[in-house]
């Protein structure tokens, strides 16, 4: 009995600790506010702001939202299946499959029928799409991917989904000349 | 102390149903239904108060019963021989009780019945279609002829003493559709459509409100609610299904080209141009409204500006994005968004 | 002229031969129905036209290969198109040559037939690349039409060309079609009276449907008639007698359609428009009301999901009927009309058939636009009927789409009971051929967002087989007992046209690649061909300078249902290609993108 007393108590302390440090835990951040922060070392190497979107299951949500208010689920398909555009869930990138890569995608557009967000969509928005675009073939980490869409869709909640992860940066393809 | 001042609660709670201003209250009797809830109301409150002075008073007089004493002078747990008068005022009490909860059930039952009955037929009522959002109401109102419809948001106008069949919907979450002077709380739910009758007896300005908690922005999820004479309603219908007013000078021209080919057509629609978005307000007539961004603020130049030049400050989360418009940008569209009388 | 000697002779051998045959005089019979001589005329063996003739009918008197001696069937030649995408459309063949027009780049192939399909020249428009973005379901054409010496097509990006068909030298080029408010043109047009009929694709994109009529000899604008809008832009005149109450009224297309909305409200004109010369009149289908969510449009939005019919001189509408009032399942009315004459209730009428999409078999007065009869010739438990006093068509409540729910289970789905792919209509049998679907699906909607170049839907659809399993039919319906014959079931979509001979045969091909020669009287198999991609095509028939019979179809699977393919789409989204990946999932594993001429004959 007398052995056992001082394992209660640990087990009562871990569990007092346990309930402080749930104290800890905190809303995410969520950045409403401002533009993407501006760009602090050139191009050449992958964009810091990519991280930081990727990363936040905030951004990625909204850019869930975007892409069926922005029509872009028109054409590629409320889980990027694909349609009058190429599908977006699979590994192969016309047009490069970087974060800055997508963004120019949008923001630009392509020549083959993808048509140019700029000016219609607010830069952030786009960071926001580019980086739901990656988390429909799981490119980014699992944990701030969403369960979820925040409206409502006859697609299938995105964590029932079979997801394919696939490597990132090097699958990249060229677009082929002309496609006939 | 705390203990002392529970009586009270009920008063405060009376005290809420009358509202300062009169915008938004609940006893208000501005509804038909609003009125017969507001008579039950005061049916229910005089009786329960009522039971409840008997109450308070039985437990005066238990605290102030002395214990029953034998006839040798020793107290007597049990009581006395002077029990029987009380037995027959409990058997009283329990049938005054059973004979109120029932009279109350019949007057809510009755109330119920009557508001019922007085009900027009939803065929010939005014047809509004309100679809709740994240959080703006977006309002339209049909009629047979669909070319006569109109479509507005965060504001409702309705014609005194005609009734109108209100329909809910929401587009993401469960929000409550609630204009207390006029009627009862009315959940919106996606995927289900719900209806409400609205029969306003009174002219006036009312504000409505958000009455489930919807997110972050849930307090700024207000309505601005007008009811009119029929033939002010007619005019305010005739105004608002026709299409913008053009712009009229070098600015607003400068504002109506800003808002119909950036960022702002993509999601708002201002009827008349090409501006078509209809995932944000309808800004068709937006500067004839009493309030933007569903009364977060009241409509102002200095509001508008405000507004536009940084939404996410007054209303932080909600879908309008910043945006970043350079000062000569932002002239023109707040001086264009102020002409759409 | 030893040459014509021995096509001649061989003819008339034929003929003989053909009367003599048995079965033949009770199938020469047929039931009374035939298509109107104007609109028919006799054979000259060419394919001039996708529809072979102004009615519409798909049908050869050509009977050299018959029901006994098609399993001899042999390939002549084939051609590569050097294109991968959906191959929709019909061969041309005029004298000794044949033209190919391909889905975008949308090149022209000449190929002479005297010496085995060789090169003689290409034509290459260049349309715009963007214009591929805006083409809601695959990059597709539907073909051309010859006309006067010149051969007639329109690009994926709207450009109208008239080249010499000797030469491939262009004659003129209009632009119709503007890509940036997502407009294209996929239809064959068709060319009458020294007009050119061509009308726009883009339903799906908001875009106000219309046809327009171009100067065959000049190009430049007759007449554009548009299917939404005030009277004066819809050519609504005195000439219009709508037969039913439902269409009177001034400016309906305005007025049926919330402020605003007829603007982006669709009916675009992208499929088949037959032509009747003695009344000189023309019938021209209207396309699905944008965006597919109906509650943004209440109102019955005219003049989408109907059929027209219009002076030809003018464009001055004569008589509408809308099929899909307030269209709640996109169901365009695209489908081809077969003008027929035939004995409905005892008399003769002159009647429109239109197997529609909402699954009716409609029998149209010509003249009045009066529904004489309208029959399932599909699975319907999305409406009750049609009610043939009002016109309208009865939609059954629960089945209406409501915003933010998935209705499930509605038949037909949104290609409907059948899509474009074109019907045969044999005189020899009576019976019309109609290749169709067998497909419903769970539909969610939700608002739409209009922004101009962008898809405007606000509909989420997955589709899956109709009842039974299968998901294509091939029915053989007799239009004057108002039932089917019989009927064929295949496992895929059917998205193939048909093709009758007076060989009483009927020819039509799966999207697995199979192209198939039935029995038209039985629908029995008789032969069987398996090509390189999947059929989505027209078959023709011609007779060749060498006298002979021959049958061309082009393969390359594509198209909406094949779009998986073509596409190379991700089956694990259901609601890809707008919810028809749901219903194609296994379709890479049956076939392979392609592009392919094949042209069979009896071996000499």
């Amino acid at each position: 009995m007398s052995s056992r007393s001082p394992n209660k108590l640990a087990r009562i302390g871990l569990a007092g600790a346990a309930l402080l440090a749930l104290g800890a835990c905190d809303r995410e951040e969520r950045d409403t506010s401002r533009q993407p922060k501006p760009e602090t070392i050139s191009l050449a190497s992958s964009d810091p702001r990519a991280k930081e979107y990727e990363n936040s299951s905030f951004h990625i949500s909204q850019g869930q939202r975007y892409y069926s208010w922005m029509n872009c689920s028109g054409c590629h398909a409320l889980a990027g299946g694909g349609g009058m555009g190429p599908p977006l869930s699979d590994d192969e990138w016309r047009y490069g499959g970087r974060m800055e890569d997508i963004v120019q995608t949008i923001l630009k557009g392509r020549p083959n029928g993808m048509p140019a967000f700029e000016g219609r969509i607010t830069e952030q928005q786009a960071w926001q799409l580019a980086a739901f675009v990656r988390s429909l073939s799981a490119q980014p980490r699992q944990d701030v991917l969403p369960g979820r869409s925040d409206d409502i869709s006859n697609a299938e909640p995105q964590t029932l989904e079979e997801r394919r992860p696939q490597q990132s940066e090097s699958n990249t393809t060229l677009p082929s000349a002309e496609k006939d | 102390m705390r203990r002392r001042l529970l009586p009270l609660l009920p008063l405060l709670l009376v005290g809420s149903a009358c509202s300062v201003d009169g915008i938004q209250s609940v006893g208000g009797r501005d509804g038909q239904g609003g009125a017969a809830i507001a008579d039950l109301f005061g049916i229910f409150l005089v009786a329960t108060l009522l039971f409840a002075a008997v109450v308070a008073a039985f437990l005066g007089a238990a605290a102030l019963r002395r214990r029953g004493r034998r006839a040798d002078g020793i107290e007597d747990p049990e009581g006395s021989g002077t029990e029987r008068p009380l037995k027959t005022g409990l058997i009283v009490w329990i049938a005054a009780v059973a004979i109120g909860l029932f009279g109350l059930t019949l007057a809510s039952h009755l109330t119920d019945r009557s508001m019922a009955r007085a009900l027009p037929d939803p065929a010939s009522a005014l047809r509004i279609e309100i679809v709740a959002n994240q959080w703006w109401w977006d309002v339209r109102y049909h009629f047979r002829d669909p070319s006569r419809d109109v479509r507005t948001a965060n504001e409702l106008h309705l014609p005194a003493g005609v009734p109108a069949h209100v329909t809910l919907k929401s587009n993401d979450v469960i929000h409550s559709f609630w204009v207390p002077n006029l009627a009862g709380k009315q959940d919106l739910i996606p995927g289900r459509i719900t209806d409400l009758m609205l029969i306003p007896r009174k002219t006036g300005v009312y504000r409505g409100q958000c009455a489930e908690f919807c997110g972050m922005q849930h307090a700024h999820m207000a309505l601005d609610v007008t009811v009119e004479p029929r033939e002010a309603f007619e005019r305010w219908r005739a105004h608002n299904a026709a299409p913008a007013v053009p712009p009229t000078n070098a600015l607003t021209r400068a504002g109506y080209d800003y808002f119909t080919t950036r960022e702002c057509s993509t999601c708002h629609a201002i009827a008349g141009t090409p501006a078509s978005g209809q995932v944000a307000p309808d800004l068709t007539h937006f500067a004839s409204r009493r309030s933007i961004a569903a009364g977060t603020l009241p409509m102002s130049r200095g509001h508008i500006y405000a507004w536009i030049a940084d939404p996410q400050g007054p209303k932080p989360g909600n879908a309008m994005p910043y945006i970043g418009l350079e000062a000569d940008e932002l002239h023109a569209v707040a001086a264009y968004l102020e002409s759409l009388k | 002229m030893r040459h014509a000697l021995v096509i001649r002779s061989k003819v008339a051998l034929l003929a003989f031969l053909l009367l003599a045959c048995p079965g033949s005089q009770a199938v020469g019979q047929g039931n009374g129905a035939r298509a109107p001589a104007a609109a028919s005329p006799p054979d000259d063996g060419q394919w001039t036209m996708a529809a072979k003739d102004y009615a519409s009918t798909r049908f050869s008197a050509l009977g050299e290969i018959n029901r006994a001696n098609v399993s001899r069937l042999k390939l002549a030649f084939s051609f590569d198109t050097q294109n991968r995408r959906g191959h929709e459309a019909a061969p041309l063949v005029v004298g000794s040559m044949m033209y190919i027009i391909t889905p975008y780049p949308n090149h022209v192939w000449a190929l002479d037939l005297a010496r085995g399909g060789r090169l003689v020249w290409v034509f290459r428009p260049r349309p715009k690349p963007a214009s591929q973005g805006v083409a809601c379901c695959d990059v597709v054409n539907r073909g051309g039409t010859y006309s006067n010496g010149n051969i007639y097509f329109a690009t994926l990006d709207g450009d109208v060309f008239a080249i010499r068909a000797s030469n491939g030298h262009q004659v003129w080029r209009t632009s119709v079609a503007d890509i940036n408010k997502g407009e294209t043109v996929t239809m064959a047009p068709l060319v009458a009276e020294g007009k050119v009929l061509v009308g726009n694709s883009g339903g799906e994109f908001g875009v106000r449907g219309w046809l327009t009529a171009l100067d065959a000899a000049s190009g430049k604008l007759a007449w554009r008639a548009y299917s939404t809008g005030p009277d004066a832009d819809v050519l609504i005149g005195p000439q219009f007698k709508p037969f039913y109450a439902m269409d009177r009224g001034k400016d309906l297309g305005v007025k049926s359609w919330p402020p605003e909305a007829w603007k982006t409200g669709g009916g675009t004109t992208w499929g088949w428009i037959s032509y009747d010369p003695a009344t000189r009149t023309l019938f021209q289908g209207t396309g699905n009301a944008g965006p597919w969510n109906p509650h943004q449009r209440p109102g019955d939005n005219k003049w989408t999901s109907g059929v027209f019919a219009r002076d030809i001189a003018t464009g001055q509408a004569r008589w509408f009927y809308q099929s899909s009032p307030h269209d709640h399942f996109d169901h365009d009315d695209i489908n081809e009309s077969i003008l027929l004459d035939m004995p409905v209730g005892g008399r003769m009428r002159q009647v429109l058939v239109r197997p529609g999409r909402n699954g009716y078999m409609y029998v149209i007065d010509r003249g009045t636009g009066q529904v004489l009869s309208a029959d399932p010739y599909g699975f319907i438990n999305s409406a009750k009927g049609v009610d043939l006093k009002t016109g309208r068509l009865i939609p059954v409540e629960e089945k209406v789409p409501q915003e933010g729910r998935v209705t499930r289970n509605i038949c037909p789905a949104a290609p409907g009971a059948k899509d474009w792919n074109p019907s045969a209509f044999s005189p020899r049998t009576g019976l019309l051929y109609v290749p169709h679907l067998n497909l419903c699906m769970d539909m969610g909607v939700i608002e739409a967002n209009y922004i101009a170049g962008t898809p405007y839907l606000g509909a989420e659809v997955k589709m899956y087989a109709g009842p039974g399993g299968h998901r294509g039919v091939l029915t053989a319906w007799d239009p004057v007992r108002r039932k089917a014959a019989w009927e064929i079931r295949e496992d895929l979509p059917l998205w193939s046209g048909a093709l009758a001979t007076a060989g009483d045969l009927v020819f039509y091909g799966t999207m697995d690649g199979r192209f198939k020669a039935v029995d038209g009287r039985t629908g029995k198999l008789l032969w069987q061909e398996q090509l390189e991609s999947g059929i989505i095509g027209q078959p023709i028939t011609y007779r060749g300078p060498d006298g002979r019979q021959y049958v061309a179809i082009l393969s390359g699977v594509g198209g909406w249902a094949g779009a998986i393919v073509s596409g190379q789409l991700d089956p694990g989204d259901p609601t890809s290609a707008l919810g028809f990946v749901n219903a194609m999932r296994d379709l890479p594993g049956k076939t392979k993108a392609g592009g392919r001429l094949y042209v069979f004959a009896l071996p000499q």
